[in-house]
């Protein structure tokens, strides 16, 4: 049965402004239909984005939105979350956003396993500032900053978020909206920092400079790309150069070794933070 | 026929009866044009070649989409999924 997005959406501003074909449509609804699967209401909602492409969502969304700065949207969001535990906050960034220019808040926000889940929509490039190269870029392909190609090695978002102790951590693609879909919705339902990775198509930046300027031929070179994860297990390193590993990274579902998780969350961040709330309200 | 369909006035509408592997069904196709793109995820997702992309002069690209043959559909979604830009309906 068709989903009902009009729930959700400031119609008023719809068509967005994304280009045709663009990738973070795609992500965005099945981030409202994760909305829908968990129940939540409008109003318990927080969602919050720094600077970009990926970053004009909250612009459409019918709920309690924030656009922030650039990099600096998990720092205003564990501020909400702080001051308003009861809220679930989403955040939306860009590979830019999250890993470029906001790594740094990154990290801590995944090492303080704070109960919100972060939505990178990972496009390869900055879509809105031109297609500069970033973090994800892969070797060799070209961007406005690296006419020859680039030769700067790239993030794996998921490891770097498990390695910094978020934990939950998934990766899916604009290929498979229903993938994406049960991936975001078991981030919500998960108590503490929560990461899924989108990988999606930016045509007009990225796929131009690099002969896919249509948005089918990237999301078939996406695809092309795609392994899962219990498959990329039993493949050497080298092979999955260039490759996307799709799949949950960690769950926290089931027990894990040090050397699966070396990081395994202590607590939750806005739980530990009542501690120190009830001791300052005991010394007064 | 349980469900109830919502498809919004500024919609266009196909109808047909459909058989999904032995089961009969119905399929009530949506599509706003005001609002597609043209940028074909639809054409190319489907895995019945029910969408096919024509001649738009009004639109930037020049080309929206529209539905060949609702009775190929198979209600598998994957068309109201993957469309980016919330155009497309199925019931
Ligand atoms: C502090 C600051 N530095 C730089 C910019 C310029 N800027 C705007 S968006 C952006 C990159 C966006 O890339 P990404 O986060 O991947 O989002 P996308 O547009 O690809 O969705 C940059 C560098 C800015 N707005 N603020
Ligand atoms: S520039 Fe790229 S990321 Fe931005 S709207 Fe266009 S396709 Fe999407
Ligand atoms: S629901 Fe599936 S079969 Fe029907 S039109 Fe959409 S993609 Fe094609
Ligand atoms: S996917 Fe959506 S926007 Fe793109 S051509 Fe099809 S109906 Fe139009
Ligand atoms: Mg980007």
């Amino acid at each position: 049965m068709a989903f009902e997005y009009e729930k959700y959406l400031r119609m008023d501003k719809i068509p967005h402004l994304w280009c045709p074909g663009c990738g973070i449509g795609v992500v965005l609804k099945a981030m409202l239909r994760s909305v829908e699967n968990v129940g939540w209401e409008k109003n318990d909602i927080a969602f919050v984005s720094g600077i970009g492409c990926t970053s004009r969502a909250p612009g459409y969304i019918d709920c309690n939105t924030l656009h922030t700065t650039h990099g600096r949207a998990l720092s205003f969001a564990t501020g909400i979350k702080l001051a308003q535990p009861a809220k679930h906050v989403v955040i939306f960034s860009g590979d830019g956003d999250a890993t470029a220019i906001g790594g740094n808040h990154f990290i801590h926000a995944c090492r303080r396993n704070i109960d919100m889940t972060l939505v990178v929509v990972n496009n390869n490039t900055y879509g809105m500032t031109g297609g500069q190269h970033s973090p994800t870029t892969p070797i060799g392909y070209k961007a406005s900053t690296t006419v020859y190609g680039n030769i700067d090695p790239t993030f794996d978002i998921c490891l770097l978020a498990k390695a910094a102790g978020a934990s939950y951590v998934a990766r899916a693609t604009v290929n498979k909206g229903k993938m994406l879909e049960k991936y975001i919705t078991k981030g919500f339902e998960h108590k503490g920092f929560s990461v899924i990775v989108a990988t999606a198509n930016c045509h007009t930046q990225f796929g131009r400079k690099n002969k896919m300027s249509d948005p089918i031929s990237v999301r078939k070179w996406i695809e092309s790309r795609e392994i899962p994860i219990e498959k990329a297990r039993t493949m050497k390193a080298a092979e999955l150069n260039d490759k996307i590993i799709t799949g949950e990274f960690i769950t926290h579902e089931e027990e894990t070794t040090w050397w699966e998780n070396y990081n395994h969350p202590i607590h939750e961040y806005t739980e530990a933070y009542q501690t120190i709330r009830d001791k300052a309200q005991e010394r007064k | 026929m349980s469900e109830k369909i919502n498809i919004p006035d500024h919609y266009s509408k196909w109808e047909s009866d459909v058989k999904i592997g032995k089961k009969d069904d119905h399929v009530t196709i949506g599509y706003w044009r005001d609002g597609c793109k043209g940028c074909g995820i639809c054409v190319d997702v489907c895995p019945k070649q029910v969408w096919e992309l024509i001649e738009a002069k009004d639109k930037w690209n020049g080309q929206v989409v529209q539905v060949t043959d609702a009775s190929k559909c198979i209600k598998c979604m994957l068309c109201e999924i993957h469309c980016p830009d919330f155009c497309i309906k199925i019931y």
